[in-house]
């Protein structure tokens, strides 16, 4: 069982990955690996069992398990996330355009209407459910 | 000046109908200008729609039963592309493909290869590595929205895209007779599109059966839908009467929102959740509805509010400059 919050700590995950920021969601649980305050949203479940934040999920889903969640240094240029930053509304500009990266006023970066969409993800559909575009 | 006749195919897989109807458009613009365009489609509307004849000589299409797996679905593709050697390929919206597949099957393809970049999941983005797909298309062209890698370098903005321009649009006059309405009868007309899931398609004929009890008999209310279905006035495309239609009810999807924009005609609409596509960051607020009731009123306002700005008489459409920047690329 995942301890749960009944504070309105915030949830300590990020939101996008060439430009992250804080999440603004009230947390409702615990990373049971890191101890990271999460969102609903930002929460996963591994093995039906083990509660866990995205950053963690994805660790676990490479096999890097013992990766630091918060270690970036492997962002070379072979990534090709290196090259594109500059290319759409995930660029650096938009990055730094949006001010605070709180502030949540890119209106192309994640907003509560993607939120059918982000809860998606969980049902791993990308790709494999063919009528769902 | 006709450009050289070229050989296009275009890669148009994709649930509902927004894809078929995007690559319908830039089909027909092609083979306007003289090009044999062969057009893949898995829509499910697709079976029903004439598109061959909409199309006009020179175009070929290709449905993939919506209905099969992803197995067969990716051996369906492969079989296409391996058919022959076009001068272009065309990508809409995937640049891995709907299902992956094109990850392994586009380097058999020795022809350039052009994506229609739209907006996508970011999660999708992030998780896929669609960025290293991107880059293996020699143009990529935008429809008028923001898109994830729309400055990358070899990247093409245009104006959105429409299945007709506006010289091929029926007057106010013909689109209220093409829809049934006696010239006689003033009443505003209220179209809800019934298009999408399945399941979209069925709501939007119980949305109809609410919007006539509380607007009857002051207005119209048709259910249009793009193939027969009980119930429902097929029209297809839609665009061609729109001129008629004082307010439009619709889902967020970029055909209904950029066709409805281009004429001016009020739209109120649901934002459907989609594995890929993001209605809700394409609607304006006062166009989304969260529930019936919120429709219901917003719809009743529109009607009583009609002396609107003027409907745009003209506008343009991206698939001429898409078709252009094609040709420019195409061997």
């Amino acid at each position: 069982m995942s301890p749960s919050f009944a504070s309105a700590e915030q949830c300590q995950e990020t939101s996008g990955f060439l430009f992250s920021h804080p999440c603004e969601r009230g947390a409702t649980t615990q990373c049971m690996r890191c101890q990271k305050a999460i969102c609903l949203l930002h929460m996963r479940t591994l093995d039906g069992e083990e509660t866990v934040c995205v950053t963690c999920a994805r660790a676990a889903d490479n096999g890097d398990e013992n990766r630091d969640p918060s270690d970036t240094s492997d962002y070379d240029e072979d990534d090709p996330s290196y090259y594109y930053e500059d290319y759409g509304y995930y660029g650096r500009d938009a990055w730094r355009g949006s001010g605070s990266s709180s502030s949540g006023s890119d209106p192309n970066d994640f907003t509560e209407a993607d939120g059918e969409s982000v809860r998606r993800e969980d049902d791993a559909s990308f790709e494999e459910d063919l009528g769902g575009s | 000046m006709a450009a050289r006749r070229r050989h296009w195919r275009l890669y148009a897989l994709g649930g509902g109908l927004g894809h078929l109807t995007r690559a319908a458009a830039l089909a027909r613009a092609a083979v306007a200008r003289g090009h044999a365009v062969d057009l893949l489609t898995n829509s499910p509307f697709a079976p029903g729609l004439p598109l061959e004849s909409w199309l006009g000589p020179g175009a070929t299409v290709h449905r993939v039963d919506a209905r099969l797996d992803k197995a067969a679905t990716v051996a369906a593709v492969g079989a296409w592309l391996a058919e022959s050697t076009p001068d272009v390929l065309v990508v809409d919206t995937f640049p891995r493909g709907l299902a992956g597949e094109l990850v392994a099957l586009l380097p058999t393809v020795r022809a350039p290869r052009v994506l229609v970049h739209r907006d996508l999941n970011p999660v999708y983005v992030e998780r896929f590595d669609v960025a290293r797909a991107v880059d293996a298309f020699d143009l990529l062209v935008v429809p008028g929205e923001d898109a994830p890698f729309m400055h990358h370098p070899r990247a093409v903005r245009t104006a959105p895209w429409l299945l007709l321009d506006a010289d091929a649009c029926l007057s106010q006059v013909e689109a209220r007779r093409r829809l049934g309405l006696d010239d006689g009868d003033s009443r505003p007309l209220v179209a809800v599109m019934g298009c999408g899931r399945p399941e979209e398609v069925a709501e939007a004929g119980e949305t109809v059966a609410r919007l006539r009890a509380s607007l009857t008999p002051h207005a119209e209310v048709l259910w249009l839908v793009p193939t027969p279905h009980e119930g429902g006035l097929t029209v297809w495309p839609a665009l061609e009467v729109l001129r008629g239609v004082d307010v439009l009810v619709g889902a967020g999807g970029y055909n209904t929102v950029q066709e409805a924009r281009a004429t001016g005609t009020p739209l109120v609409a649901w934002a459907r959740p989609r594995l890929y596509d993001r209605q809700a960051l394409r609607l304006k607020a006062a166009e989304r509805v969260e529930d019936a009731a919120e429709l219901e009123a917003k719809v009743s306002s529109l009607l009583l509010h009609q002396a609107g700005p003027p409907r745009p008489s003209t506008w343009v459409n991206g698939v001429h400059a898409a078709v252009e920047a094609i040709e420019r690329v195409a061997r």
